[in-house]
């Protein structure tokens, strides 16, 4: 009883032991998933020290000791695996062997034999895909309670003269066996929880960089400016909590938020060295307490003292700086400064994004204008000709034709960027539906049917009449008999529709110049109104093709 | 006087045509065909000296017309389009001459001069023309597009000539000499092509005549002179 209580007694020294190594960061390796070589190397130092100091502690009884060696052999096995597991128990073992005593030898082996059973239990475990039980204060009892049997059984087997093992074992399996796989548990569970606190510091530090990432995604489309400056260092001061939130570009401060904001003031040049550095270098600087600390160079009674100033570039130019101020009294902390030069990061991926996204707008806007430019010259030349056969039977209908082709270029010379109105849309298109009436006269019937509620629907600029160009040249031109067009615009569901129909029902599923045409148009319909919005397709072979143009009503309220 | 046909899809484009021709005064306007199943009709009725074309049409265009024409039958030619995209093409087939639209009275006189020219020396011209990919058709007023890959054989009676395929049987304006020339059926008969590609089984019988049976059931007869060649071409 007495020897269960002293070693009970070696044990919590044992486990202080083990809680300030947890704390150092000698063992934080411990607490990561992936064990690298040269966390190995650390594992089996620190395991095999914790196996030597089991042993020293140990209260020795018969010419032998009763000790807690095995639990570093046994915790490196599990945590390590068995070549760690094994090397540790030797090492201990070893070194118990150059104690001396009549269980020196068996002693010895035995404690190599309790590393590989560890190093068995981490096989096990993680071949099973459990390698989440391997951190398991249970597992670690159970198996130092098993091996600590096993080393009593090796005693008795190895140990000579035999009676005085059996003595020995008499006295000592019990506390033994109970105290180091207690020890053991424990030790785990120490470990466990600090690897539990370690990820929970780092779930809500990800929890923070994830909302802060969400929020300014939106912030951020349009580049860095005044406005979003300030949005974006209203959104980092709440989350992260500093004392105070600069944005800079190059030259100026572009926002400042939170103690100092009285004489930080946007628009300002930069004062500080520090910035300039940080610009000047591309490089993260952080100032703190101590030799290098941050003075202000604009106000003596400034109560910021450190700074965090990341430099946000896009591709490899910087084009300003993201600053992060803690006053005298309160620490930087380092959560702060890793999440500060990860937000900058992120924001300098958000910011390339926004200018691809900008460049990637104006290839659309150039190749509408490319698309406009080309007039079709068998529509000019043609509308010339029918015009020029009408007038000497019909002059007062040439003119009207004339007009009408000069209201359809005027039309077609009309900026790209632009928005009209579905009435304006429908001017055009009637211009050109009245040339192509007059060329096929004999063989072309039009029909339009517009609910004259939608003619102020808003849309881009040069939606409708590309699409009714490709009616024509790929559908009505392409028919012997009877040609219809039709144009129809109705609103359903709170939507506005506009139909382009022809009745020759001959689609082109390969790449055209005109199917790019209808792509074009589309892309800009949703980059207005939204994915759900834009334009469909449907054909019956033989019978008719239809183009479906879509609009949100709710969006024309504004 | 020269017998002008006029071919283009635009009503207007035709008149103004006429009016035109019909100022030269070395013109007799013998029709106007709004597409190339009409010219093809009004070839072979009027047999006109020459061709005023469009190129762009519907359906069938200027240049596949020309290699649908029968050689005996093919006028001079003259492309008249809006366009001059088409000029070196249409050199390329043997084009007399290219006007484009809307035509200058003094270019028009020009290619009269160069008409004048090519009937004094008397010679048919001849294009070499694509070969065809869609035999057009007519059903029921409408036109059916049918591709020579798709068609068993080819019958001519008194009643024109008519192209069978799985589908049925359709009347088409091209001759059999056109559909031998420019497709890859092959004549059997004096009245028959069959498409090689579509044969079930050659039945032989007595004085070296044969009957083909074709994929879904047709028997085509097989003439002496035919089945000599025939025999060549498969090796039996």
């Amino acid at each position: 009883m007495e020897i269960l209580f002293r070693m009970t007694q070696a044990m919590s020294v044992f486990v202080v032991v083990a809680y300030i190594c947890c704390k150092s960061p000698l063992l934080r390796s411990l607490t990561a998933d992936a064990v690298r070589a040269r966390d190995r190397v650390y594992l089996y130092l620190v395991f095999s020290a914790l196996s030597i100091l089991g042993t020293y502690l140990g209260v020795p009884v018969h010419d032998a000791i009763a000790n807690t060696r095995a639990i570093g052999p046994v915790l490196a096995g599990i945590i390590g695996g068995p070549l760690i597991g094994t090397a540790v128990g030797f090492t201990g073992g070893l070194h118990r062997y150059f104690l001396g005593g009549f269980t020196a030898f068996s002693c010895g082996l035995s404690t190599t034999v309790e590393g590989a059973i560890g190093g068995m239990v981490h096989l096990y475990l993680y071949r099973r895909n459990r390698s989440e039980r391997i951190f398991a204060p249970e597992v670690a009892f159970i198996t130092a309670f098993c091996a600590e049997i096993v080393q009593m059984g090796i005693i008795l087997l190895v140990s000579r003269p035999f009676a005085n093992a059996v003595t020995l074992v008499e006295v000592i399996a019990l506390p033994m066996i109970l105290s180091n796989a207690a020890g053991a548990a424990l030790f785990m569970s120490i470990i466990r929880d600090q690897k539990n606190t370690v990820d929970r510091i780092g779930a809500v530090s990800s929890a923070k960089a994830f909302k802060i990432a969400e929020r300014t995604l939106n912030i951020l489309v349009r580049g860095i400016t005044a406005e979003s400056a300030v949005a974006l260092a209203k959104i980092i001061h709440t989350e992260t909590g500093v004392g105070s939130v600069a944005i800079t570009d190059k030259e100026k401060i572009l926002a400042f938020l939170g103690q100092g904001a009285d004489h930080h003031i946007p628009g300002n040049p930069i004062a500080s060295s520090f910035t300039k550095e940080a610009i000047a270098e591309n490089k993260v600087i952080f100032a703190a307490d101590g030799k290098e600390r941050y003075v202000c160079p604009l106000a003596a009674d400034c109560p910021m003292t450190s700074v965090l100033v990341v430099p946000l570039h896009i591709d490899n130019d910087v084009i300003g700086t993201i600053q992060l101020f803690e006053p005298r009294n309160k620490r930087f902390l380092n959560m702060n400064k890793t999440l500060g030069e990860g937000i900058a990061r992120l924001l300098s991926n958000q910011l390339l994004l926004a200018r691809y996204e900008m460049q990637k707008n104006l290839l659309v806007q150039s190749e509408l204008k490319l698309l406009q430019a080309q007039v079709n010259p068998h529509f000019l030349f043609n509308s010339l000709n029918t015009i020029i056969a009408i007038l000497r039977i019909d002059a007062a209908r040439c003119k009207d034709l004339l007009i009408h082709l000069s209201n359809f270029f005027r039309k077609n010379l009309k900026r790209a960027g632009d928005l009209s109105t579905l009435a304006e849309e429908l001017d055009q298109v009637n211009s050109y539906l009245q040339i192509e009436k007059a060329r096929f006269d004999d063989r072309l019937a039009i029909d339009v049917d517009i609910d004259p509620s939608l003619l102020k629907v808003i849309l881009p600029t040069f939606t409708l009449q590309p699409l009714v160009e490709n009616a024509f040249k790929h559908g009505i031109s392409q028919t012997m008999g009877q040609a219809v067009a039709r144009i129809k615009a109705f609103r359903a569901d709170g939507w506005a529709f506009v139909e382009i129909e022809d009745n020759a029902g001959i689609f082109h599923e390969k790449e055209t110049d005109d199917g790019h045409g209808i792509k074009i148009v589309d892309r800009r319909l949703k980059g207005l109104f939204g994915s759900d919005s834009g334009i469909s397709i449907a054909c019956v072979p033989h019978e008719l093709t239809r183009v479906t143009v879509k609009i949100p009503l709710e969006a024309q309220a504004a | 006087m020269m017998r002008a046909l006029i071919v283009d899809d635009e009503v207007y484009a035709r008149q103004e045509m006429e009016t035109m021709l019909a100022e030269t005064g070395e013109f007799i306007v013998a029709g106007k065909c709004a597409n190339a199943l009409e010219a093809m009709q009004a070839i072979r009725k009027e047999r006109p000296d020459v061709l005023f074309l469009d190129v762009q049409m519907p359906v069938i265009n200027g240049f596949e017309l020309l290699g649908m024409i029968d050689t005996e039958a093919m006028p001079q030619v003259v492309f008249v389009t809006a366009y001059d995209e088409y000029a070196l093409k249409a050199f390329e087939e043997n084009a007399l001459d290219y006007l484009l639209k809307p035509v200058e009275k003094g270019r028009l006189a020009k290619t009269v001069e160069k008409l004048k020219r090519r009937f004094a020396e008397g010679k048919r011209p001849v294009f070499a023309g694509p070969a065809i990919q869609k035999i057009p058709c007519l059903q029921s007023g409408k036109i059916k597009l049918i591709s020579p890959a798709e068609v068993e054989y080819v019958r001519s009676s008194e009643t024109g000539v008519h192209v069978v395929c799985p589908a049925g049987e359709f009347f088409t304006e091209l001759t059999l000499q056109i559909l031998e020339t420019r497709t890859g059926l092959l004549r059997c008969h004096k009245q028959y092509l069959i498409n090689i590609d579509l044969v079930d089984e050659i039945i032989l019988r007595e004085n070296m005549l044969a009957d083909i049976k074709t994929k879904s059931g047709h028997l085509v007869p097989v003439s002496r002179r035919y089945l000599r060649v025939l025999r060549g071409r498969l090796n039996f």
